[in-house]
């Protein structure tokens, strides 16, 4: 089944959606969907003109197409366990919270925490993710805990912060502090970023563009060579946070 | 007339010791105060009556029908913004709060552009804090970081550490020692016994930095951290383990630097791993008098300390998205009551545009700059001068502040509660 959703003209288009109900799950039964659009809650069809096309028995077999404005809708495929979601344009924040399988693909950009505490699934951004991308809600000890978050232009500062498993890519450069907290998993930049892995206890973060301002508590243990973009690289390999007892790896490309 | 303690309503510190000379409706004379309380107590450039833009200029208006046109303006918002508190009294914050979600609002603090970084790192990691009279008693090395209290809390080392002595520090000046980290030399460096120039936006890689000397690892130091030179950074960490009791202090210079929350979180784990070798705790220097209050009230009623979104129904907290200033940055908010504070002069030019937009109505005894934003001012009385109620200093100990003489002006609880009810009225049951 293919359920469209082009968004309609909006009075005040800057106002959140929040649509944590569109995921596709809640597409199989015919329930009545409704999003919150600021403090009043709309029904789906305020929002959305909606077309479907097709048969489903199995969420999987759910693909969601969202067109128009959807810049500020957030929290789309929060919770998603199966399916398949196309964002043709830009997604609002909290894109993918919490999904455990199916996938996401965004063709714009993605606003702040896309795959917040994502633990399974992929996540495909094909413009640039805005700040903590993969990483955890305030507090959270534990932010992004598995599956694949792949993103092919920028991302902004805190990308994969308390990162605990999965692996995430982000192509293009990152801002400040990417990897801080980690403390699992795979994070590799093919860009720059600035101070990656600040206090960073376990897991591993790979750099193949610049690292600025590299932080004084990390402790050079030799090199390594790996591989990126069909490309093999000599990096310098660092353990650390040493502040604070970490025994994170991290690499980075020798320029 | 003379009134003995009387609280002054001007920054953190909320100082207790006044003295205030009073005849009728004006105050006379401050004793024991700073030059901050003495503009705050004696100035007197009062809005006289609620104020409405017209289509040339301002109208006076009654309270009354500003309360009313207050009130349809946020009942009609679908994303109404509540924004300030920290210069109020706890009373009025916590009709506030209750306002906020009656109408489905975002109520949000000052904190947002001072020290709600600081409560995000205290969320992450805790707060090992600790009274100013203990402070005052006992701390034999004091750390100024990313704050200049002589400008900005000028009683702060007279009161508490520098030149106040104290139960076991008989002569303070002497024997306290004081280091001051700054990125250029403030009137606080001149007084210090170390001072640390750190280049900006350098502070996470210094804290990191020193965190490993306490550990015991010298070895990994680089010749320089952010512009520091490794020796000083031995100096400090020596200097640092010297102490009996150790207090660090910081202030919006580690807080709103690149880094932010992580900059604080390094400095509470700097004061955690320093507490394995002698006894240490670190304080937020809080700006508004009664700023921490509004983290403790909001913290009751809605378990969050502040950008708490009630769009819901149910409290939602995430900085960075239902902070004010990123919800103004964004245009998402479609009407804004501001009430003991100064957004016009404190937020980003985006987000004083989008205030300018959209209809914002005050509450404050003064014309500031947000008046020149607003739609609707609305004047009260101040706190600690002509109104009461409870304030919390930068602490957390709660003061009740006083009211030296009973004015004219109906106090921010007065008015809250009749924007309340009419609110309440249109909501129905
Ligand atoms: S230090 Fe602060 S609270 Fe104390 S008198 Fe000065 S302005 Fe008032």
């Amino acid at each position: 089944m293919r359920v469209i959703l082009r968004t309609k003209p909006r009075k005040k288009p800057f106002i959140p959606i929040e649509a944590e109900a569109i995921i596709p799950q809640n597409f199989l039964r015919k329930n009545d969907i409704t999003v919150y659009e600021g403090n009043k809650e709309r029904k789906l069809d305020e929002i959305f003109y909606i077309t479907t096309e097709g048969p489903a028995v199995s969420p999987d077999q759910v693909e969601i197409v969202l067109s128009g404005e959807t810049g500020r809708i957030k929290r789309v495929g929060e919770y998603m366990n199966a399916g398949r979601i196309v964002i043709e344009g830009d997604i609002g924040m909290h894109c993918g919270n919490f999904m455990s399988a199916g996938e996401i693909i965004i063709k714009g950009n993605a606003d702040a925490w896309l795959g917040r505490e994502m633990r399974g699934g992929i996540i495909r951004c094909e413009g640039n993710a805005s700040h903590y991308c993969a990483a955890g809600y305030r507090g959270e000890k534990r932010g992004m805990r598995g599956g694949i978050v792949q993103v092919m232009g920028n991302a902004g500062d805190f990308t994969a912060e308390y990162l605990s498993g999965g692996e995430v890519t982000i192509h293009g450069d990152c801002g400040d502090l990417p990897g801080v907290e980690m403390r699992g998993g795979t994070l590799i930049i093919g860009g720059n970023c600035r101070r990656p892995c600040g206090n960073m206890t376990g897991g591993i973060c790979m750099i193949f563009g610049k690292a600025d301002a590299m932080l004084p508590t990390f402790r050079n243990t030799g090199s390594e060579e790996k591989e990126y973009g069909g490309h093999h690289h000599r990096m310098t390999m660092y353990r650390g946070d040493i502040a604070n007892r970490g025994k994170g790896t991290l690499l980075v490309k020798i320029n | 007339m003379k009134i003995e303690d009387v609280v002054c309503t001007f920054c953190g510190c909320l100082c207790d010791d006044l003295v205030v000379e009073v005849d009728g409706r004006r105050v006379v004379s401050v004793e024991n105060g700073c030059t901050l309380a003495n503009e705050k107590f004696m100035g007197d450039h009062r809005l006289q009556s609620p104020i409405r833009r017209n289509g040339k200029g301002w109208e006076h208006i009654s309270y009354d029908d500003a309360i009313r046109e207050t009130a349809e303006i946020l009942c009609d918002a679908d994303r109404p913004i509540l924004y300030g508190w920290s210069g109020t009294h706890g009373e009025a914050q916590s009709i506030g709060i209750h306002l906020a979600e009656l109408l489905g609002a975002l109520v949000d603090n000052t904190s947002t552009v001072c020290h709600g970084p600081s409560i995000l790192a205290i969320q992450e990691v805790g707060h090992p804090g600790c009274t100013l009279g203990q402070v005052k008693n006992r701390a034999d090395v004091v750390v100024y970081w990313g704050t200049n209290p002589i400008d900005a809390h000028p009683r702060h080392m007279s009161r508490y550490t520098t030149f106040a002595d104290g139960f076991f520090l008989k002569e303070a000046f002497r024997d306290r020692r004081l280091i001051v980290v700054d990125v250029r030399k403030t009137e606080s460096a001149n007084i210090a016994d170390e001072f640390i120039t750190i280049e900006p936006g350098g502070d996470y890689a210094v804290l990191s930095a020193l965190r490993a000397i306490v550990r015991g690892k010298r070895e990994i130091i680089p010749p320089s951290v952010s512009g520091v030179s490794r020796e000083q950074l031995f100096r400090v960490a020596d200097l640092l383990l010297s102490a009996k009791f150790g207090a660090i202090f910081f202030g919006l210079g580690l807080t709103m630097s690149p880094g932010k929350y992580k900059n604080v979180r390094n400095a509470i784990e700097l004061t955690e791993e320093l507490s394995r070798h002698t006894k240490y705790t670190i304080s937020p220097m809080r700006g508004h008098w009664n700023v921490y209050g509004s983290n403790e009230v909001f913290t009751w009623i809605t378990g969050y300390p502040y950008a708490v979104d009630f769009a819901r129904g149910i409290a939602f907290y995430n900085p960075g998205e239902t902070t004010s200033v990123d919800v103004l940055r964004r245009k998402e908010c479609d009407a804004c009551l501001v009430v003991g504070s100064d957004p016009g002069a404190h937020f980003p030019k985006a987000c004083a545009e989008h205030l300018a937009r959209i209809p914002t109505i005050q509450i404050d005894p003064h014309t500031n700059a947000t008046t020149h934003l607003s739609r609707i001012q609305i004047p009260v009385a101040v706190t600690g001068i002509d109104a009461e109620g409870t304030a919390y200093r930068m602490d957390g100990v709660p003061i009740r502040t006083r009211m030296l003489f009973k004015g004219e002006y109906p106090s921010d609880t007065e008015i809250l509660e009749r924007l309340y009810t009419l609110v309440k009225e249109a909501k129905g049951p």
